[in-house]
């Protein structure tokens, strides 16, 4: 130790300067467990600029730096018609989940008819049949339907789900049933109800279902592996890249382009509505 | 009056009936379908003349790969669970200080949790490839996802990695419900910060321990999505990425054996749910006490 800081050490009451050194080494270990979170994916950023032989250089800086593995993926790799797809599923079945969720939920939490709770007891019951039970069976109807490699089979199997209708349940029970009354007074049947007052007031639980039922089906692998292994048409972004790492496992610029592509889009979305996510997500989880 | 009623009943049914043909047609007729198919020789033409029996549940019981992926998801399942949550609980710990930035380093911590399984196993493999990053910055020479006496454990560390984002919101959310005057009573007693965690915070963290034990318990027995990117629908190398639902999935449409795939989804299920309620029974009923 220094004489200057046996000097300073003086002027400086003991613990103020114990809870400098402390919060310091908090923030250094904060900031490096998010390095180490992030460099997979700067790497990853990196590489897909990268020329293929120098992707197994391990220079920070592409050189040369290239474009040429994102028109590759994106073109000729068939990722824009990959993307097209998972969108494409990704919106019907956030949209279906809304409207089917919210009016069986609807219907659960605030129509009164014979059978209900039972009912409700029956669909609450399928939260627990596992996939790996349901696989062959759906198979062999989806089969028998003509509904294998093909967008309607996936579709109907993922019309609703049961997480969904119970999350809506959930919040239409929370909202006071003053609103409805107003509404009926107005004179508005059962499904203008729904449709006109409900379905507005449910924003906050519309957004944190779409959240998590977008990044649910965007990165949903099992089923469309089942169900469109056969017809490179129909694949999504993640049987796409799967496909791509199995049939090209050197070209890393490629691979990575394709892991970005993966991302993104469900980036973009927690981003966005970040607040939603994080809310939806303990709600569903702690209650689902 | 009673009009009113019959037709809010009437209106009841019609709004849920779509859901409920949905439950019905692909969940609950699904579940005793698959029963069903077990006790038959079933292959890619559909069912063949006769009842098997019990031959393919006898069968299943005793194949040696059906035992090695039952051996990988237990020793998966025991390695992965404490980690995922010991990682997610200290990051709940960190997030839940009063610190700058909080919301951008929970979102850092969020990320792989959020991201595809799919793309965070490729690019994973990427990293810890033979030639790849880690081991360039390390100095190891491993192939850690291409060796058989690793790749399960490669795969613990990357699934506790990505999975510690969720379990961290879970305890974050538990942690927030913990009234602070328990703490201010603690810091009287001038209490340190270690003890106030074992003697207060993580006792009350109870909850949350046994929710977190059983989501991801039965999130870790579910393994696929990883085990086939790694190893292939084989679960290679050697079987040593064949996990239950993979050997399910490779019965059904590498072999086509569809009442093999369905004794083995029966067996496992009776596995999974007897875990539960062995749980519930023990943990759950210290839970309640």
């Amino acid at each position: 130790m220094t004489a200057e800081t046996v000097a300073a050490e003086q002027f400086i009451p003991g613990k103020a300067r114990s809870d400098v050194a402390r919060r310091v080494l908090f923030y250094v270990l904060m900031v490096g467990i998010a390095v180490v979170f992030f460099v997979p994916f700067v790497w990853t950023i990196v590489t897909s600029f990268k020329t293929i032989p120098d992707s197994v250089n391990f220079t920070l800086i592409p050189h040369p730096l290239t474009t040429e593995a994102w028109h590759i993926v994106w073109s000729q790799y068939d990722f824009e018609l990959y993307f097209k797809n998972s969108f494409f599923l990704a919106a019907v079945i956030v949209s279906s989940n809304i409207f089917l969720g919210g009016l069986g939920g609807y219907a659960f939490a605030r129509l009164k008819f014979p059978g209900r709770d039972l009912l409700f007891l029956l669909v609450l019951g399928t939260i627990m049949v596992p996939d790996q039970l349901r696989l062959l069976p759906i198979y062999v109807l989806l089969t028998n339907w003509h509904l294998i490699n093909n967008f309607d089979g996936y579709i109907l199997i993922n019309l609703v789900t049961a997480t969904n209708l119970f999350f809506m349940r959930q919040y239409f029970l929370t909202i006071p049933k003053d609103f409805e009354e107003a509404a009926k007074l107005d004179g508005a049947g059962h499904f203008k109800t729904f449709w006109r007052v409900m379905l507005p007031l449910a924003l906050p639980a519309i957004g944190a279902l779409t959240i998590l039922q977008f990044q649910g089906t965007w990165n949903d692998f099992f089923w469309p592996v089942v169900l469109f292994s056969g017809n490179t048409s129909h694949y999504t972004v993640q049987l796409g890249l799967s496909n791509l790492h199995q049939l090209y496992t050197s070209l890393w610029p490629q691979i990575c382009v394709g892991s970005i592509i993966a991302i993104i889009p469900v980036i973009v979305i927690f981003l966005v509505f970040q607040r939603f996510f994080v809310s939806g997500a303990v709600t569903a989880g702690v209650k689902g | 009056m009673l009009g009113a009623r019959v037709s809010e009943a009437a209106w009841g049914y019609g709004f849920a009936l779509i859901p409920i043909a949905v439950f019905g047609v692909f969940f609950i007729y699904p579940f005793i379908y698959a029963i069903y198919i077990s006790f038959f020789h079933w292959g890619i033409l559909g069912k063949q003349p006769g009842a098997s029996g019990t031959y393919n549940y006898a069968k299943v019981l005793h194949d040696p790969v059906f035992h090695t992926a039952l051996k990988n998801i237990a020793e998966y399942t025991v390695a992965v669970v404490p980690l995922e949550l010991a990682l997610g609980l200290s990051l709940a710990l960190l997030i839940n200080q009063k610190i700058r930035g909080r919301n951008f380093f929970r979102s850092a911590f969020y990320f792989p949790s959020i991201a595809s399984s799919v793309a965070i196993t490729t690019i994973i493999l990427f990293i810890f490839s033979a030639n790849g990053l880690f081991n360039h910055i390390f100095g190891f020479t491993t192939d850690w996802f291409g060796d058989a006496h690793t790749v399960l454990w490669s795969i613990v560390g990357l699934n506790a990695w990505t999975t510690s984002g969720t379990v961290m919101i879970f305890y974050l959310a538990a942690l927030q419900s913990i009234p602070t005057d328990v703490y201010e009573a603690a810091a009287l007693d001038g209490t340190g910060a270690w003890r106030t965690f074992w003697k207060i915070t993580f006792p009350l963290l109870k909850p949350a321990h046994f929710f977190c034990l059983v989501v991801f318990g039965i999130g870790a027995l579910k393994l696929f999505d990883q085990a086939y990117i790694v190893g292939g629908s084989a679960g290679g190398p050697n079987y040593a990425t064949m996990t239950p639902i993979l050997y399910i999935y490779n019965e059904a449409f590498a072999n086509y054996d569809f009442g093999i795939a369905a004794a083995a989804g029966v067996v496992y299920f009776v596995i999974i749910f007897g875990l539960t309620v062995v749980q519930r029974l023990t943990v759950g009923r210290q839970e309640a006490a």
